[in-house]
Formats: structure tokens, sequence, C-alpha cells
């Protein structure tokens, strides 16, 4: 040590184990490549876009006062080839940025745990309602929760509509659901949150999310805690719902053709943003990740080249040795 | 020890102006006359720089004068003033770490400095007080001695009586300089006048040799004394590459200014459309609504800043100082430096500057106790041509009167003892007989004292021979012959050296009444005096001698026949007598009396060079360093020395700019002109204009040396106001940088700190090294950008006020070849790897900001944007910089070529510092859209779940660590266990770290945005894949140049590449004849 004399070792590649190593690397990169493309080519996915589709219900929203006004809105489409396996619901938005500073800033995660449901420190601006009650849960990404109700019908025929049963649960994770999230504890929900206000933006109050399942209500609604989340684009998509694979649809969404009914609440036109609903099955690798294959296929391919025109540069120095010697 | 009488008294009128007046013992003077008290300085020594009560506020003003601690405090009180994304303790505690740190440091330093203050100023010092001697502490004298003419005061009382008064001029930094006058007012109040000179005077930290004690009065004290003035003051030395870091750190400054500012700009366009600005989800506060837009906009700008404050890292000062300090532990602990001799080995008095010793252009170095021992030794001599090897006999000493001589053939017995008694007679040296003596003298102990150690060399080789020189009694010097009788010659006459006959002469009467002149001097100083035939047997050996480097001297003799004499001793008394132009008639009857002589032989004396000087000389050569001696010695001995260690070749081309060659003119300064244009003209043909090429076309020229004397320089440094000054100096330099070495010969010490300063300031500001033992080194140490003191015999002056000190020369070679070399390397990359990964980390955090409306969202979490210089890279590069030896230090000690590849700052200019700043943008980008297309995919789960911004972040984040840790890894040559355990253990506490952080809900922080993000992120196949790619991506360029150098390096592989020609002067001996 102090003579600077540790044993040590020197990393001296010889150039077979380089080419060696560089060619496994590109073999590697390629098989990925080549496996990659495959699942992603396996993968269905429809996205429909409904803000132009939806254009009444658009400019109803435009104007904040008809916030009590009901607009629905049915998007047909047609599905060419069935959707095998488990089928997952996303809404879509574009240029909702929900990755600003002080949007980010804006919640209580004290509040949101369930130790106090009063405390609202951080949700500037949406702290208290203006009759002075904090708001439950507070801060602006609450507020600006999505709150679109997207109803998928099967058309079964031209007169039978089926409603496609859909999950609503399971969306968020599992941390978030169960130990991030938490409703305060009382008997009663709705008791629970007495003396707070719901966000301005919401029709009704944080404990009516979903009143026909307690474990999906208040703070703990999985459609909340998805989009308390924030995303870090502001082109974004959230998982929504999950196929319920009962009846027709065990193997999956059969193809046919289809219509979302939109329950449209959620204002886009404001910031010129677009809303859209994603159908998508997935695999072992997530969704279609086209750039994942192609970034290996290219990354292999470069590799490979790469390898090949050194081992001819190594041959041809090992040559001129040779000659040298002579 | 030696002791001095001081007398602390004095007065005077004027302060600095004109002159000053000591009244010895601090008596006055006449009754009549009103004493003044005046005041002198105390005579305390100070080299430190701080005091207890000014440390702090001075200590934090220095450090805040660094470019880096200021702008790390102005962005610490952005963040407490300005509600910024980060937190001001992420870049409080790191400042206040660093600035404790060096604060500490620089405290201890000038603790030290303090202390050897108190040793100096301490020192017991004995002052006549009222006729008693009183012991006081050093730092109470209060000015200082001259003694002359007064050899009757030899007690204590005859001082205390003694009445005088010193005029002396005021304290001067020159040392061979001093006027003064004493004026001793004896029993009759007529005063006796005195003059006083140069050799009257003391200098302080001179050590007493032929005698106890010596009683002086004190002239000057304190900070006014000519060593104390001829010390610089103490500047902070900063190293190149804390330069170049600077530079960088404003490159990098810009780039953060600029990127503040782009985003801050667009940000505003952003905002311009109103949905933009206030989308209905993110609504402005109040107090947003307020506030002044001018006002918003600049404290988004400092909040942008404060964003991307990372890419300067404050992290980097810390490392760096903590591997400067850390890493001068291996020079003082290297055992190639320790020295037996003096137990002891390097000493580093500052860490701030181990990376310099790579960077060195040039070497300053002292002759005396620095490239020689300061010992001379008589090596041979030859008579008549014959030449006589005296080596074998010292076995048996004296009594081998009839022994085998080893010479090759024998001159003639008389000649022989003729030459022999020449050596007894011929010279200045005293007998100090030793203590114990009394009856019975052993000559074997007697102990020879001049002030020349050539002479002792001299009478000491006689004494191998068997002709012993036993003293001078009653003018007699008598002689010990090889039959061990004493013979005694009456001395007649000394004809003293000067330098510029060049020789001395005795004349001497011997037993049976004959007159004989013997005279020993240089060669060419002696031959025009002799006869011709008698020349050419001596001049072979002679010129042989020389070239071996050593100090050659010719003997000769003649007889004076008693008529002449009569004359001789006529002329010489009256020239000594002379009032008026003593010197130059003297010198008239010198070379009269000097001629006609028979040349008998010569002798060859060694300055026995430092181990292995010439060895480290041809290594700094070839290492591509000019060396430069300076030395205060007169030329010619100067000039031996030089050829004995290789400072110039047999084959080296000399150009000598001195009194001699320059005097020999009738204007000095024309001549000069005329000197140097010629000289130019001769450089300029030989090397044109490629000065960068210099270096390398080492072998295909003939090799320049310049000889110049002090006298000469201040010629041309100082000449006249007049328009060729300017001139001169520059013909000067370009004279000087032209030449592979540079003998500077009669120098003062400030004339060399003159010179250090001159190359300083030259042309791409070369980095100066300087070495030397003695006081008169401490100036050009302190000048020079790196200071190296041997631990010599001429006391610690030099060891104290360098910044390393080593115990011999050789040592030098190590030191900077590969102590230098890699310590370079591992700061310079050190460095650069710092800025790299600190680019690549604030990239995708700029980049982010496209993505998020310019809000200042940071893209990692508060905790990965402290702990990423702190934790996760420091310890892989500390390590690095530590332990790192690229090349082994064997080979780099013997292939001193490799010192030039890193030469001229080479890995911290622009190039290297482009292709750093490109990978780690290429990296960033990488690691950005990389991440970002990855994250267009609608879900990375097969259960379909979403990942939000902080799984974004993590996921670059993750990427980045791996990829600047495994590019270190990539980087590292020299694996120790350490290595492998700072880099794999940060990997892994990085790993370790994330989970933890993920996996509790904080109760202190307020928001829980990384909970389970790093689990929830390595959950997902796809991230994996990413990471996995993004990682290959990211280093195949890294490693794709590793693979072409390897390839180049194979290639280039040639069998004839050697090592410049320089002859080893081991060769030389055969090659001559």
């Amino acid at each position: 040590m102090k003579q600077q004399q540790l044993p040590a070792f020197r990393l001296q590649l010889s150039a077979n184990e380089i080419l060696s190593g560089f060619f496994a690397i590109g073999l590697f990169c390629l098989g990925m490549g080549i496996i990659l493309l495959l699942s992603a080519k396996s993968i269905r996915e429809v996205e429909i876009n409904y803000t132009e589709k939806c254009a009444t219900c658009a400019k109803l929203r435009e104007d904040a006062t008809n916030f009590d006004k009901e607009c629905n809105c049915s998007i047909s489409f047609y599905l060419p080839q069935k959707m095998e396996g488990n089928v997952y619901l996303y809404y879509k938005l574009y240029g909702f940025y929900q990755n600003l500073y002080r949007y980010i800033l804006s919640r209580s995660n004290i509040q949101l745990v369930g130790t106090d449901v009063k405390d609202v420190r951080n949700c500037a601006p949406f702290k208290t309602s203006d009759n002075g009650l904090p708001i439950a849960p507070c801060g602006a990404i609450a507020n600006s929760m999505f709150n679109d109700t997207i109803v998928l019908l099967y058309n079964f025929n031209s007169s039978t509509h089926i409603r496609v049963p859909m999950v609503r649960t399971e969306t968020a994770w599992w941390t978030d659901k169960y130990v991030k999230f938490q409703n305060p504890t009382f008997q009663n929900l709705s008791s629970a949150f007495a003396g707070t206000a719901k966000p301005p933006n919401w029709p009704k109050p944080v404990y009516e999310l979903d009143e026909k399942d307690p474990g999906n209500n208040g703070f703990v609604n999985d459609d909340f805690i998805v989009w308390m989340r924030t995303a870090a684009f502001p082109n974004f998509k959230k998982l929504y719902r999950r196929l319920h694979r009962i009846g027709n649809f065990t193997e999956g969404l059969p193809a046919g053709s289809y219509s979302f009914i939109i329950n449209y609440n959620f204002p886009v036109g404001r910031f010129q943003g677009q809303k859209a609903v994603v159908l998508s099955t997935l695999t072992w690798s997530g969704g279609s990740s086209l750039f994942l294959a192609l970034a290996y296929l290219v990354t292999g391919a470069v590799t490979l080249l790469a390898s090949f025109s050194m081992m001819a540069v190594h041959l041809k120095l090992k040559e001129r040795k040779t000659f040298f010697l002579q | 020890m030696f002791r001095r009488s001081f007398n602390r008294f004095c007065a005077g009128e004027e302060k600095r102006v004109g002159t000053r007046t000591v009244f010895v013992g601090n008596h006055p003077v006449s009754e009549t006359e009103a004493y003044i008290a005046q005041k002198f300085c105390d005579n305390r020594i100070i080299s430190s720089k701080y005091t207890l009560w000014n440390f702090l506020p001075k200590n934090l003003f220095e450090q805040f004068r660094r470019i880096a601690n200021f702008y790390f405090l102005i962005i610490f009180l952005i963040q407490v003033t300005v509600d910024t994304p980060t937190s001001p303790i992420t870049s409080g505690l790191p400042l206040f770490f660093v600035i404790t740190v060096t604060a500490i440091k620089q405290g201890y330093e000038d603790w030290l400095r303090h202390r050897a203050d108190n040793e100096v100023n301490k020192s017991t010092v004995y002052i006549i007080e009222n006729a008693k001697r009183v012991k006081k502490e050093s730092e109470k004298i209060k000015t200082h001695y001259a003694v002359r003419d007064t050899i009757e005061l030899r007690t204590v009382e005859s001082i205390d009586n003694l009445r005088a008064a010193i005029e002396c001029e005021q304290p001067q930094s020159d040392l061979y300089k001093f006027v003064g006058r004493i004026n001793i007012y004896s029993n009759s109040l007529e005063a006796v006048a005195r003059s006083l000179g140069p050799e009257n005077l003391l200098l302080k930290g001179a050590t007493l040799k032929n005698t106890k004690k010596i009683y002086g009065v004190a002239v000057y004290t304190g900070m006014e004394t000519k060593m104390a003035l001829n010390y610089q003051g103490k500047s902070q030395k900063r190293s190149a590459v804390e330069k170049s870091i600077n530079a960088f750190l404003i490159v990098y400054l810009f780039i953060l200014l600029t990127k503040a500012a782009i985003c801050t700009t667009l940000k505003y366009v952003w905002q311009s459309t109103p949905y933009n600005d206030e989308p209905w989800y993110n609504q402005k506060t109040q107090k947003e609504r307020e506030t002044w837009k001018v006002l918003k906009m600049f404290t988004d700008f400092l909040s942008f800043m404060v964003l991307f404050n990372f890419i300067i890292p404050v992290s980097m000062y810390v490392t760096v100082e903590m591997q400067k300090f850390l890493g001068s532990f291996f020079i003082s602990w290297d055992n190639d430096f320790y020295d037996e001799e003096i137990n002891e080995g390097a000493l580093v008095n500052t860490s701030d500057l181990n990376e310099e010793l790579g960077q060195v252009d040039y070497v300053f170095t002292d002759k005396t106790g620095t490239l020689t021992e300061n010992s001379m030794e008589f090596i041979e001599c030859c008579i008549d041509g014959h030449k006589y090897k005296g080596v074998a006999q010292e076995t048996d000493g004296l009594s081998q009167t009839d022994g085998p001589l080893p010479y090759l053939d024998r001159a003639d017995k008389n000649r022989e003892e003729l030459f022999l008694r020449a050596l007894c007679l011929c010279h200045t040296v005293e007998v100090k007989p030793n203590d114990t003596v009394d009856g019975v003298r052993e000559s074997s102990e007697l102990t020879y004292m001049s002030s020349s150690p050539d002479e002792i060399a001299l009478v000491k080789g006689a004494k191998k021979y068997g002709f012993t020189f036993v003293g001078v009694q009653n003018g007699y010097m008598r002689v010990e012959n090889q039959r061990k009788e004493i013979e005694e010659y009456e001395l007649l006459h000394t004809l003293n050296f000067d330098s510029v006959r060049r020789r001395m002469s005795v004349i001497v009467k011997t037993q049976s009444g004959d007159i004989l002149l013997f005279c020993k001097g240089a060669d060419s100083a002696v031959f025009p005096r002799v006869q011709n035939h008698e020349i050419d047997l001596i001049k072979v050996h002679v010129e042989h001698n020389a070239m071996e480097g050593y100090r050659t001297l010719c003997i000769a003799f003649k007889e004076i026949a008693p008529d002449d004499y009569e004359r001789v001793n006529r002329q010489l008394i009256e020239a000594k007598m002379a009032l008026q132009d003593r010197e130059e008639k003297m010198e008239k009857v010198f070379d009269e009396i000097e001629t006609d002589m028979h040349l008998i032989g010569a002798t060859a004396v060694e300055d026995k060079l430092q181990d292995q000087a010439a060895e480290t000389i041809e290594a700094l050569h070839a290492a591509g360093l000019k060396v430069w001696v300076l030395t205060g010695d007169k030329m010619e001995t100067a000039k031996s020395t030089c050829y004995a260690c290789r400072l110039f070749q047999t084959n080296t081309e000399l150009l000598e700019l001195t009194t001699k060659t320059i005097e020999e003119s009738e204007r000095k300064e024309d001549r000069l002109h005329e000197l140097l244009t010629e000289y130019r003209k001769k450089l300029l043909r030989e090397f044109p204009k490629s000065t960068r090429s210099l270096k390398k076309a080492w072998t295909e020229h003939q090799e320049y040396g310049l000889i110049i004397d002090g006298s000469t320089l201040s010629l041309i440094l100082n000449s006249s106001q007049d328009s060729g000054s300017n001139n001169y100096r520059s013909i000067f330099l370009q004279i000087c940088m032209k030449c592979t070495a540079v003998l500077c010969c009669r120098m003062a010490p400030l004339q060399k700190a003159q010179i250090v300063r001159m190359v300083k300031n030259l042309k791409g500001s070369p980095i100066t090294l300087s070495i030397g033992d003695g006081a008169n080194d401490v100036s050009m140490i302190l000048e020079s950008h790196v200071g190296i003191g041997i631990k010599g015999k001429e006391g610690r002056q030099a060891s104290r006020n360098s910044d390393y000190a080593v115990p011999k020369f050789k040592h030098l070679k190590k030191l900077l070849l590969a102590h230098g070399h890699l310590y370079y390397v591992r700061i310079a990359h050190l460095v650069q790897y710092f800025f790299y990964k600190n680019l690549c980390f604030i990239l995708p955090q700029f980049l982010y900001q496209f993505f998020c409306g310019f809000s200042q969202q940071p893209l990692y979490d508060a905790a990965y944007l402290t702990m990423y210089n702190i934790c996760f890279t420091s310890l892989p590069i500390l390590a690095y910089s530590l332990l790192e030896q690229h090349i082994n230090i064997d080979t780099l000690t013997s292939d001193p070529r490799l010192y030039m590849k890193i030469s001229g700052n080479a890995m911290l200019q622009l190039g290297p510092f482009l292709y750093w700043t490109f990978l780690a943008a290429f990296e960033g980008t990488v690691f950005f859209f990389g991440t970002y297309f990855l994250f267009q995919t609608t879900s990375l789960d097969e259960n379909g779940k979403v990942y939000g911004n902080w799984t974004f972040g993590t996921i670059i984040f993750t990427i980045l660590v791996f990829t600047v840790t495994l590019k270190l890894a990539l980087d590292t040559r020299f694996w120790t266990w350490i290595n492998h355990l700072v880099i794999w253990g940060s990997l892994a506490f990085y790993v370790f770290f994330s989970f933890f952080w993920g996996g509790i809900i904080w109760p202190f922080l307020k928001q829980q945005r990384m909970y389970f993000i790093f689990a929830q992120m390595l959950s997902s196949v796809s991230i994996w894949l990413t990471i996995i790619l993004l990682i290959f991506v990211s280093l195949s360029p890294e490693m794709l140049r590793i693979v072409l150098r390897s390839v180049r390096r194979r290639s280039t592989r040639n069998p004839n590449l050697e090592l410049p020609m320089l002859l080893s002067y081991k060769h030389i001996d055969s090659g001559y004849r």
C-alpha cells in the first residue's frame, strides 16, 4: 500500500477475448431484438381519439359553468381481429402536463395515507374550499382527476349490444393501494371525511368514487391512485379498466363491431389537449415495444459489424507481424 | 553552535535612506553628542501567513476568492432566498465541509510554519551587556555584527570597553555587497576609520567553521537581514491543473448560465399562450399572480441555475483536496526516498502541487550540495606525462612510503618529489591540530582547513604519496617527506588566487637557500607561461580529465635567482603597499613573475557528484526537461561539474555569455549585443522556427548549452532603459529556449529567483521546478512553481521553505518521472471524469425541462441529487485517483520519454476536454431519449400497470450510475482489491440504498415520491432490458476507443524505436582516445 505496490490485476485482454466478447454481445442483442420484435408483433392495440368525435361535448366543456350538465358520446369502431388474452383499457391524454413542478408538489401525502384528513399544507392552490373547509383529497393533482366514464359495448349484431365486462380494480400498484394510500380509519367512510370539502372540480366527494365496492372507495380507489401517480410526459396513458374474461370474452375480445359510450366530463379543449381510449393486449415484456426491439436489433447488428471489421484488422495485422519476423 | 555578541543599540537620524549608524555596545561615542535612540526592527523572522486573530477572516477571504467556493456560496444563498426545486442543504452542507476541511489543512500548515519560525527565533545567543555575557533568545536581539581590525579585542571586557560606531548602508538584498565604515574611538578622541566590506559581514544563518566564537555587532536584524530580504513573500502556489480546473469551471459555468437562460426564455415563450401559462388544472396561487413579472423571470432564472448547479460539482473540490492530501503520503512513504545517512525520507510540505511534478518543463538546480556532495576528492595526477592513479593506498596510509604506487610508468624520482612538494606548498590551507595533540604529532589526524575544498583535496592527495603538509610555523611551511623527515620552507610570498588570473603561486625558500616559485592554476592560465614542449605531454591528460568532469589544475615551478628575487620582492612589496590602483599593480607584478615556468604535472580533483546525479540529469533530459544549473560558484568549477553530470555532453556546443567573453571589448553592451545576435542567428539556423518539435528533434540537431554569469545577466536584465534593453531580453530568452542546457554561475540568490521568474513568464508559461539545499536557494525555491529542497548539510532552511524535500538529488528522477507522472494522470483523469459524470447527470435533467413545460421539475429525487456525487460515484474515482498506475512505476522510471506524453498539461487540453464533454453529452442524450422512447410504450409490465415521472427519473439515474461507474472501470488499468471494493461496492450500495429509500414511508418527508419506485421498476422485464442496452450503448464508444488504441499500439510497435541517443557517460570513457 505505502509503496503503491498492492497486488493488482492489470486487465490485459487478448484479441481473441475481445473479439469473442464482442461477438457474444452482438449475437445476444440480435437474438433479443428478434424475440422482442416477435412479441411486439403479437400485440394488438387499438387507439381511438375521441376529442374530435365528441365535438359537441367538447364544446360544452369549454365553458366551465356547464359543469353540471351531462354529456354522453358514442363512438363505434370495428375490430378486424380478435384480441386474445388479457385486454387492458387505457385512457390517453395529449398535452396534459402532469409533470409541472408546482402541480406535482400540490398534494398531501399525510392526508392520503389517512393519518390526518385535514392536513392540506402543501396543497396550494387547492387547500380549502370557498367556505374554508379543507379539501380532501386536496391539491391540484387530485382536483384535476380524469373523470370521464368509458363503457365498452360489444355490438353482437345490429340490435344486441353487450356491455363488455370490465374490472376496475388492480389497476394501481399494490404498494400504493395498500400502503401509500389509506382511508382514515372510521366505521363509515363518509363520516371519516366529515369536515372536509370535495375538490372544486369533482362532481361528488371522494367517498362516493365507488359506492359499490368499499375496498375501492375513498383514497384507495384505483382510478384515483392511478391518477395520483403523475405521468412523466404530457402525452400519457393511464390504465382504466381490465377485461373481465367471462362469457363471450373468456378468450379476450372477439373480432367485431364495438362502441365506446363516453360520459364526457374532462375538459381538454381548454388547454388544446386531446383524449383517446386505447385497447391493448400485453405480453411478457409489456406493451408493444417496437422501440426496444429495434434498438436491440440495431445494436446487435452494429456490434457484429464492428466485430467483423475488428477481426479483419486483427488478422491483417497478424499477417504483417509475421512478415516483420521474416 | 556559534555565539556572537550583539549589541543592542543604535542611534541615527535617517530611517530608510542613506546610512544607518550603529553604536557598538550601546555606548554613546562622545559625551557631547546627545544620544537618540533609534528604532530598528527586532530580530524576529516571520514566514507564517496567519496569526490566531486574523486566521478566520483572512482564510475565509482567501478561500472565497476561489471561483468555485464563491460560486457555491452564491448558489447556497439563492437556495436560501428563492423558492427552488432543491433544498439549500444540498449545496450548503458540502460547501461547509469543503471550507472547513481546507481551513483545517491550511491552519495546520501555517501552524507548522509558526513552529519553524519559533525554532529559529528562540535559539539562544549571547549578548554582552555591561561586560557580562547574557543568554537571550534570538528574537530579542536588535541589530547585527561586524568585526575588523580589532584583533586585540578577545575578551568580554575589552569588547565592552570598545567605543565605536558603525556606519553602513540601509538594508539591501544583495548578499555580496556591503558598504560600511567603522569609527573606533580609542583613548584618544580621534576616531580611527576602517572600511567594512562584504568580507566583514556575517550573514544570518551563517555557521562558524574555524573558530568557536566570534564577537560581533548586530547591524541588521530580523526581517531586515540580508537573508530575510532575500526571502520572497510566501504566496500560495497553484498548480497548472488547478488553473485548468478553473478554466473548465468557467466553461461549465457558461454552459450552466446558457442552459438556465435557454430554459427561462423558452419558459416564457411557452407561457405566452394562456392555456400553457395557467391551465385549469394548475392554477396559480395568489402570491404568484401578484409577483412582478420581471422579478419572476429573474427568480425563474435563478431556480434553473440551482436546478442545474450540480453540473459544477462541489464534491470535486472535496475529492481533489482529499486526493492531494492522501496522495502526498505516497511520497513521504516511499522507501526509495529513504536515505540511511540522515535516517529520513522525503518530506511533503504542501500537497497542492503533487500533479505539478508531472508537468515540469524547466528544472533549476543548485550545484554545490545538490548536484555534488560538496566534498572534493583527489583522483589522479600526472607528472611529466606519467599518470598516477591515487586510490589504492588507503589501506595502510602513510607508513607505506615505498609501497608500489599505482602508476603506469614512473617519472623521474626528482620530478616526482618536486611535484609533490609543490602540492604541499602551493596553497593557503591551514592546519588545525587535533585537540588532544601534544608532543606526538600524528600527522594522519591533522585537519586541514581552507576556503577552497579543492586545496584540501590536493594536500590530502599529496599525503597519499607520502608528502604531508604539517603546518606553518613562524613563516616556515613544514612538510614531512616520504622518508618521514620534516622539510622546512620559508614562505616568502603568496600570490593569491583570483578569478582573472585563475592561478596562484607561492614563493618559498628551501633549506638549502634556493628560491622557488610554485604555481598552480587552470590549464589555460598556466600553459601560455611554460615551455611549449612540456605542454604536449600534460595536455592530453588534462583534457582527458576535464572530459571526465574532474577539476584539473596544472602545476608549474620556477627557480628564481637571488638577484631576481630581490627585484621581485621589492616590486611585490611596493605593489602591496600601494594605496591607489593596488589591484592593477599587483596584477602586473604577478604577471611578470609567473613567466618562464616549467610545467611539472597536473592534478585531477573530483568534486564528488552525488550518487546517480548524472543518470538523473540524463533521465531528465530524455524526459524533455530543460535543466538549468544556477550556482554561486565560479564558471570553471561549475562547467566541469556540468560536464561531469552530463548536463553538457562532449558534443554540446557551448555558447558563453560571461564577463570574460564580454570584457574583451570596450563597450560591454555592444559586445553583448553582438554576441546575442550571433548566437541567435546560429540557433535559428539550427532550429528553423519549429519550437514545438524541439523536444522530438532532440537527437538530430547539434545540442547547445549556454553559460552565463551573474554580472552579464544583470547587464541583460537591467541594462538601462534605452530601447535596446527589451530587445536584449527577448533575444536572450530566445537563445535560452533553444538551448538544452543552461549554466548560470556567480548568481546571487535573488538573481536565481529572477531567472526563475523570467522563465516562468515565458510564452506558454512553462512549469518550473527549483531544487536546492541551502539558504541561498530559498528564494528560487519559493519563486518557482515547484520548489524542492535537499535535506543537505547546509541546514534546513531550504527543505523548510520547499514544497517537497528529498534527501538526495537522485530522488528527483523518481519524484518526477514516476510520482509526478502518476499524480498528473490521476488528477487530470479525476477532473475530467468529474465534469463528465456531472454533465451526464444534469443533461437529462435539462432535456426533461422541454417535456415538463420548463417548470423546473427535477428529474431525479432529491436524495439522488444529493447522494449522486457524495456517495454513489465518489469513492471509485477517489480510489482510482489514488491508486491508478496506468503504466508501471518501473516502466515510468526506466523510460523517461513517457514523461513527454503528459507535458504541457496534455490531458487537460481542449482536445481531451471536448472528448469527455461530447462523451458526456452523448451518454446523457442516450439515457434520456432511450428511456423516453421506452416510455412511449403502452405498458412496461405484463399486468398493464403504468409508471410515472419518478420511475422515469429513476431508470435514467440507474443507467447513469452504472454507466459512469463502469466507464471508470474501463479506464482503470490497475485493479487492486480497493478498486474492486469501491467500484462494485458503490454499485451495490446504490442498489441497496434505492431499495431502502423506497422501502419505507419516511415520516419526515413531505412527499413519498420514491416509495417502492425502485422495486417496482425492477419487476419489469422491459426496463431491465432497456437499462442493459443503454449502458452498453453508452459505453460502446469508450470500448471501441480502447480496442482501437490497443490495435494501434500493436501496429506501431516498431523494432527500430529506441531511446534518444544521449550518450551515456559510461561509454564516453572508451569512446575517447
